[in-house]
């Protein structure tokens, strides 16, 4: 076939179509504005690989339903989230990618200046379902007067464990970290010891944050600028891991990915993991017997109080997006009452929404092991409380200094040098971020 | 003829041909044309961004802000500040060196087996091949699950043999995380040393062993004396590739480790990643990643050097 058109086409020919050819292509790529043949209205959107992968399924579901109702096709990609930092930060830097993209936690605070406002949509939203809305996610994501990210999940992190293991060793559920470290010294004797990872993945980072505020420890004042990670509350913390690590847990959390507790726990190997409610729904979901055995409790508290860090996520919208409307579109879509509900009802007990109005959803309710739940938002803080959020913190949980930090302790450095290491480790993570 | 005819009647079309066709005859302009789409290629993906990284670590840059020029600050501070970062130094020249140390004498001795005369020869060959050709994330994966505190099925082996009193944590010990980037790394590097130095065998003119046989030269005398010389330049160029890219690993420590624990696999790109790109402090990532530069030039340099003085 290719012989036949060279045949029929003489040299000068060829060059003029060629050259006709490439002046069409130059004419797009210099407008940017494709011919109308190939105009197809096409929304992008970024996610994260959820730990309930129901929730996805129900996403894609509900993004159909919308392109059936508007006729704008919608790319929903999902990468794990580990992944989403570096994804963002290329998407930025070369001004192209996704309409809409995830963020979490600190991002918006890197990204503020790249990010439309949102407050016409969350208005209209606030009007459906109020204005009770958790602290810590208007702390995360509305930035001097303006929303600009449109959260969808907060997952409360309760204490995961199995009840047979508990009641073997003549335990209940661990109310204080105390509790913890006396359960867990006897529940390792019998091969199922406690799971808190102390690695660079994000539950490190979370737990750490829950253990250090409940001993009344801070890594950086409320001023936002005194780095007080040395100090006694300090000691006492890391003391308390090193004990935990020693007695109650196995060297195999130094390794764990956030996918490491999960499993642990799903295989009947740890008796107990700092979590959000993920390995039960997962064990929901493909019936594993595992289930019927997995229970939770509060978050532990410590002399200074109950905490917990949530990894809060939401949308947000590049400013370079040339389909800002269309994806707030997308969003009243998905907000709205009818689809939002199923979109929480997917994660299982996992997507804990902005608005308390949907402490009332039956997810919570209808099982008693997730009941729990919408109350855990009370103990919720932005990480590095109690300093005004900052980026900072962001790159200090994205450099994993504070488990490390654990991870020199419990390998042998002494308390203080660990402490000293992640003071400098801190300090130079301060330079330059912005507050 | 009739398409001709109308090109010939828009005015200022007639002479194009014509002086494309002056233009394409002069050997010196074709060549440069020619070449053109390769120099556009090396500058839009190699020469554009490694001006722009080095422009990055000269500033105190994060993602999505431009920063303010500060010199040399990120590269001093990160060699007399930064303890991850010099930890980071030492981590990627013991994973280079041990790697590329393992992956040259177990490639040539694969080399030597595979050109042995072997029934099926070439289904074995190919086989030899898959590490190299299996895309390197997806690989790692596997030796993920092998190396899984739960699931390690090395574990299960060394505790059915007796060999281990309990499961080894092969990435949560720093020590152990190093072996297993450095396994994988040989596994997956040793196809392209053993075929590339089997083609080299395979060029070695036979007469010469012959000749040391008949000289009364053992395996030995005629592996040291004939073979190994032979192979030197081959060798050399070997060593050179992998030892760049051995340097500049990334994927298998990100996909087994993320540099954990405690920093102890951390290579340049990772730490590079983690920084420039994961907390968004991209003038500081691009001073990380330029450090492997230098010493990737007097790599370059020296083994260049030395395969073209045996060449």
């Amino acid at each position: 076939m290719s012989q036949t058109i060279a045949a029929r086409l003489s040299r000068r020919q060829f060059l003029g179509r060629a050259s006709a050819g490439t002046a069409g292509l130059a004419g797009i790529l210099a407008a940017r504005v494709p011919p109308a043949v190939a105009q197809k209205r096409e929304l992008t959107m970024l996610g994260w690989s959820h730990f309930v992968p129901e929730s996805d399924t129900r996403l894609k579901q509900l993004v159909d339903r919308f392109t059936k109702e508007t006729n704008i096709a919608v790319r929903s990609d999902h990468i794990p989230h580990a992944q989403l930092a570096a994804k963002q930060a290329a998407e930025l830097q070369t001004g192209a990618g996704h309409d809409l993209v995830m963020f979490y936690n600190e991002q918006a605070w890197r990204y503020r200046e790249h990010l439309i406002d949102l407050d016409d949509l969350v208005g209209e939203l606030n009007k459906k379902y109020g204005t009770d809305i958790y602290p810590f996610v208007k702390e995360a994501f509305f930035i001097n007067g303006h929303w600009k990210i449109l959260e969808s999940i907060w997952p409360a992190f309760p204490g995961n464990y199995l009840q047979s293991k508990f009641q073997q060793v003549g335990e209940g559920p661990p109310d204080t970290w105390a509790d913890l470290l006396r359960a867990g010294k006897k529940l390792k004797k019998i091969g199922h010891p406690v799971g808190i990872a102390i690695s660079h993945c994000f539950d490190a980072n979370s737990t750490f944050w829950a253990v250090c505020w409940s001993f009344g420890a801070r890594v950086v004042e409320a001023d936002g600028k005194t780095v007080t990670l040395s100090s006694p509350k300090m000691v006492e913390v890391i003391e308390y891991y090193k004990e935990l690590y020693a007695t109650a847990m196995e060297p195999e959390v130094l390794s764990w990915d956030d996918s490491g507790n999960n499993r642990s726990l799903n295989a009947g190997k740890s008796a107990w993991i700092h979590n959000p409610v993920s390995p039960y729904a997962v064990a929901v979901a493909r019936k594993l017997p595992i289930a019927d055995d997995i229970n939770h409790h509060s978050t532990p508290a410590g002399p200074a109080g109950r905490f917990f860090a949530p990894t809060v996520r939401g949308y947000g919208i590049w400013k370079f997006s040339k389909n800002a409307e269309p994806a707030k579109d997308l969003l009243r879509f998905l907000y709205r009452e009818d689809n939002f509900r199923e979109w929480i009802q997917a994660g299982n007990g996992f997507n804990h929404p902005m608005w308390r109005h949907w402490e009332s959803h039956p997810v919570w309710s209808t099982d008693p092991k997730l009941k729990l739940l919408p109350a855990e938002g009370i103990y919720g803080r932005m990480r590095g409380w109690p300093a005004p959020p900052s980026e900072v913190f962001g790159v200090i949980d994205d450099l994993y200094i504070l488990p490390d930090m654990v991870a020199k302790a419990v390998g042998g450095m002494p308390t203080r040098d660990a402490i000293a290491w992640a003071t400098d480790q801190v300090k130079r993570a301060m330079e330059g971020a912005r507050s | 003829m009739k398409t001709r005819a109308a090109g010939l009647a828009v005015p200022g079309t007639q002479a194009q041909p014509v002086r494309l066709a002056w233009v394409l005859q002069r050997d010196g302009v074709l060549g440069y044309l020619l070449v053109l789409p390769a120099v556009i290629l090396l500058v839009g993906l190699v020469a554009y961004p490694f001006v722009t990284a080095l422009a990055f670590s000269l500033s105190d840059a994060v993602v999505g802000r431009a920063g303010r020029f500060i010199g040399l600050g990120n590269f001093r501070s990160l060699l007399l500040t930064d303890d991850i970062f010099r930890q980071t130094v030492w981590n990627s020249f013991v994973f280079t060196a041990t790697a590329v140390a393992l992956k040259t004498v177990l490639g040539l001795g694969l080399a030597l087996l595979l050109a042995r005369t072997l029934r099926f020869r070439r289904l074995i060959r190919g086989a030899v091949l898959l590490p190299w050709v299996i895309p390197t994330a997806l690989s790692t994966l596997g030796w993920l699950w092998m190396f899984d505190s739960l699931y390690s099925v090395i574990n299960w082996t060394l505790l059915r043999l007796g060999l281990v009193g309990q499961p080894l944590q092969w990435l949560g010990t720093p020590s152990l995380a190093m072996s297993a980037v450095i396994t994988v790394n040989v596994w997956r590097g040793l196809p392209f040393f053993a075929i590339t130095l089997l083609a080299g065998l395979v060029a070695i003119n036979p007469e010469l062993y012959e000749a040391a046989g008949a000289d009364g030269a053992g395996v030995w005398a005629r592996f040291r004396y004939v073979t190994l010389p032979l192979l030197r330049p081959v060798l050399a160029v070997v060593v050179l590739f992998s030892t760049i890219l051995t340097f500049a690993d990334f994927n298998i420590v990100y996909v087994l480790t993320r540099g954990g624990p405690v920093n102890s696999t951390h290579l340049f790109a990772t730490l590079a990643h983690q920084v420039g790109l994961q907390a968004g402090k991209i003038g500081e990532g691009s001073a990380i990643a330029l450090f492997m530069f230098p010493a990737l030039a007097v790599i370059v340099y020296f083994q260049l050097h030395y395969a073209r003085r045996e060449v």
